[in-house]
């Protein structure tokens, strides 16, 4: 899911690099004061959450953990996942500085979605709960990778069968990433509520 | 033998000229081969001059090309966005290097594909804390601030 070096064309680099600008801008003034320590939490978790291989096919797949992180920042995912992305880069040698805009759109932007999907679902029974956790992770692993088959094929290449290859590509992590993120919301709600954004003491 | 290698989600080329051939190796590191994937090796300026398939070790072999007159760039496609890339230089396919030099390389390797250490790891979400805190001091201030 990280693009690296010299992959992606210039006017796309931009492009992302703003996008994902006004993401940061937005995120960090809506964070209060109390929230920093859940950004901070998740983006560790979305940092070290990278480690985890999956080896299918020719293709190695690595946990992301976004959807969990965007259900539970909304917003504020933009920052966790941009300080996350640069560490990952400057430490895993995970993708490219110069990707870092783009790849942050791709992983910040589904995360902000699921939020606002799914968060109302949280915590009106248990069995909801953990349904709305598996599609935030489900969902948010698909639209990352749709929106990875934009960025290449707005670099010239064929968009239909990049994406194609990318989504089934990914579609047994869309199943683990919906699991385990259905597994922590569950569990988050009922030993540590007030990570739930509307679930405030 | 020059180290110009490009990581895409940590994929790691390695190509050495030995007996006259040409190995390449890709690793997505900590001993994960990077399977059938292709390999295409290009002159500067792109010219594609051979294309093979890594095998389930992630190696494959060919022979040295007849006109030897640039370096040569190896190009690893390990699936849409990652991409690995080696530059044999024009001096390493005409003279071969030594066991000596090949050894060392082949040590450089090994610890291109180790996981991270834990050090880095912690360092990481150390770093996380610490910029988390900056910014909740900042907004702190702001709020005393204001009020």
């Amino acid at each position: 899911m990280h693009i690296s070096e010299g992959i992606l064309s210039g006017p796309v680099m931009a492009a992302g690099a703003v996008v994902s600008l006004i993401g940061i801008t937005a995120g960090l003034k809506k964070n209060n004061y109390d929230q920093m320590v859940h950004v901070a939490i998740l983006a560790s978790v979305f940092f070290v959450a990278s480690l985890i291989h999956v080896n299918i096919g020719p293709v190695s797949v690595h946990l992301i953990l976004n959807g969990l992180v965007g259900l539970l920042l909304g917003i504020a995912a933009f920052p966790a996942i941009l300080t996350a992305l640069v560490l990952q880069s400057l430490f895993f040698q995970y993708g490219g500085l110069t990707a870092l805009g783009v790849n942050t759109v791709v992983m910040a932007v589904p995360a902000v979605l699921v939020h606002y999907f799914f968060l109302p679902l949280l915590g009106r029974t248990s069995r909801l709960t953990f349904v709305a956790g598996f599609l935030a992770g489900f969902v948010s692993i698909g639209l990352s990778s749709l929106l990875l088959g934009v960025a290449l094929w707005l670099t010239n290449e064929d968009f239909f069968k990049i994406s194609v290859a990318i989504i089934l590509a990914h579609v047994p992590l869309m199943i683990i990433e919906g699991i385990i993120t259905g597994f922590c919301v569950s569990f988050l709600l009922e030993v540590y509520p007030e990570i739930i954004p509307h679930k405030k003491k | 033998m020059s180290t110009t290698t490009v990581f895409a989600h940590k994929v790691i080329v390695f190509a050495w000229v030995e007996d006259g051939r040409i190995h390449v190796q890709g690793s997505f590191g900590s001993n994960r081969p990077i399977k059938n994937c292709v390999i295409q090796v290009k002159r500067p300026g792109g010219i594609l001059i051979h294309q093979a398939i890594t095998d389930i070790k992630g190696l494959c072999s060919f022979d040295l090309p007849d006109h030897l007159e640039s370096d040569l760039i190896v190009e690893l496609n390990a699936g849409p966005g990652h991409l690995g890339q080696w530059t044999i230089p024009k001096d390493e396919l005409i003279y071969e290097v030594s066991p000596e030099i090949l050894e060392k390389k082949m040590i450089e390797k090994q610890a291109l594909e180790k996981s991270p250490s834990p050090t880095r790891i912690a360092t990481g979400i150390a770093l996380i804390f610490g910029l988390a805190f900056v910014v909740a001091r900042v907004k702190k201030t702001k709020c005393l601030k204001t009020s």
